[in-house]
């Protein structure tokens, strides 16, 4: 395989996972040039650990440490944290249809706005979580225990169901 | 709320990022062409975060330990035993702090983002508190930085007073330089003396290091619980 085969097969993986990608820095960045940074370095830090890309492991298991762990370094990088951003601007750009779909709006803004509040492990604990990884597969993303992510979810979980349950009072 | 309620959100999220072709304004990072460009810009950006400062900081190091062991091997007479002690003590504490320096080159290459987000982060965190060993370290130097100027001849026609000065001013700084030694960790970080010795951003980053350690044990204290 030459590389520039290598490297259409990997972009076209990425291409597959890029959603995952834009969550990932929709959750640890408040603007949208960060975003594009985030998003670039975790390309590149991608491709540069595909080498240890070891094939027993779903590409999008692997893919999650990689992209979380340059997401929580880069967040932790930023000079100045800005300490929560209620709504991403790109979504302020999609216009409306219907009531239902404003309530669908304003319930993605407060999941992101809860996201956003949680420190950076429990962050990336809930999108998996909300990914819909089995506890096998957060285990093997974070490094900690399948009783541990239970416990934990089931923690963030509550919090969440309780915000939730203020705002709709 | 229920559970499946908040699934259901996230994965109404999806449906609005493909409405709003939120993710075709990055396809040109998927392009080929740019991703070797980016490949190119990004291989040079990321050694120079990472490594290239603490090299610089290491080649001059090695520099400023060459030069004084130059001026030490030609002055060992008993006339300049103070400026070689002093010199060669500066030396080998530079020595010193150089090898950590490398050391922690070293682990900035091991650091896999492949490995599990607590194992991955709990390195970084740990090697960015392990600046305050290098800082520890260099503060010892600072006692022979009064002593290096003075020989016997100096000593032995100055005036009771000078020599009364300069005693104070080497147990000043060696006093210091020990307590700070002694002291300079991260239990003393929350210290409004720790936050003015390491400047706002430095200390900022500090806290923060310490912060996520804290968080990452929890977590495994979670695990073995």
């Amino acid at each position: 395989m030459n590389q520039t085969h290598g490297k259409e097969n990997f972009l076209r993986l990425i291409e597959e996972n890029k959603r995952i990608i834009f969550k990932i820095c929709n959750a640890y960045c408040s603007n949208k040039h960060d975003r594009e940074d985030l998003a670039q370095e975790i390309i590149y830090q991608l491709w540069k650990s595909a080498g240890s890309f070891n094939s027993d492991f779903r590409f999008s298991t692997w893919m999650y440490r990689v992209a979380l762990n340059v997401a929580i370094s880069f967040y932790r990088k930023a000079k100045n944290i800005k300490a929560i951003v209620p709504i991403s601007d790109d979504l302020n750009h999609v216009p409306e249809t219907s009531g239902t779909h404003h309530i669908h709006e304003e319930n993605i803004n407060l999941l992101q706005q809860f996201i956003h509040e949680l420190r950076e492990l429990d962050r990336a604990l809930m999108i998996l979580y909300l990914e819909e990884k089995s506890h096998r597969d957060i285990s093997e993303i974070i490094g900690i225990s399948e009783t541990n992510v239970a416990t934990r979810i089931s923690r963030i979980k509550e919090k969440l169901k309780q915000r939730f349950a203020n705002i709709n009072q | 709320m229920e559970e499946k309620n908040i699934v259901d959100i996230w994965r109404s999220y999806d449906q609005k990022l493909e409405e709003s072709r939120i993710l075709n304004m990055q396809s040109w990072v998927l392009n080929l062409k740019n991703f070797e460009f980016l490949q190119s810009q990004k291989a040079k950006s990321v050694l120079n975060r990472l490594t290239t400062g603490k090299w610089f900081t290491v080649i001059l190091g090695i520099i400023w330990v060459v030069f004084l062991v130059f001026l030490v091997l030609n002055s060992l007479t008993i006339n300049k035993i103070f400026f070689v002690v002093s010199a060669g003590m500066i030396a080998i504490i530079t020595g010193i702090a150089i090898v950590v320096y490398l050391k922690q080159i070293f682990l900035i290459r091991q650091i896999n983002h492949s490995n599990s987000i607590v194992e991955t982060q709990d390195k970084l965190a740990h090697l960015k508190l392990s600046t305050l060993w290098v800082t520890r370290i260099l503060f010892l130097q600072c006692p022979f930085h009064t002593t290096w100027f003075l020989n016997w001849e100096m000593l032995k026609h100055a005036p009771t007073g000078l020599l009364i000065f300069q005693v104070a001013i080497t147990v000043a700084f060696t006093f210091l330089s020990v307590w700070l030694y002694r002291n300079i960790s991260d239990k003393n970080m929350h210290k409004k003396w720790f936050k003015v010795l390491f400047g706002g951003s430095g200390w900022t980053s500090l806290i923060l290091a310490k912060d996520f350690i804290e968080e990452i044990d929890e977590y495994r204290q979670d695990h073995i619980a």
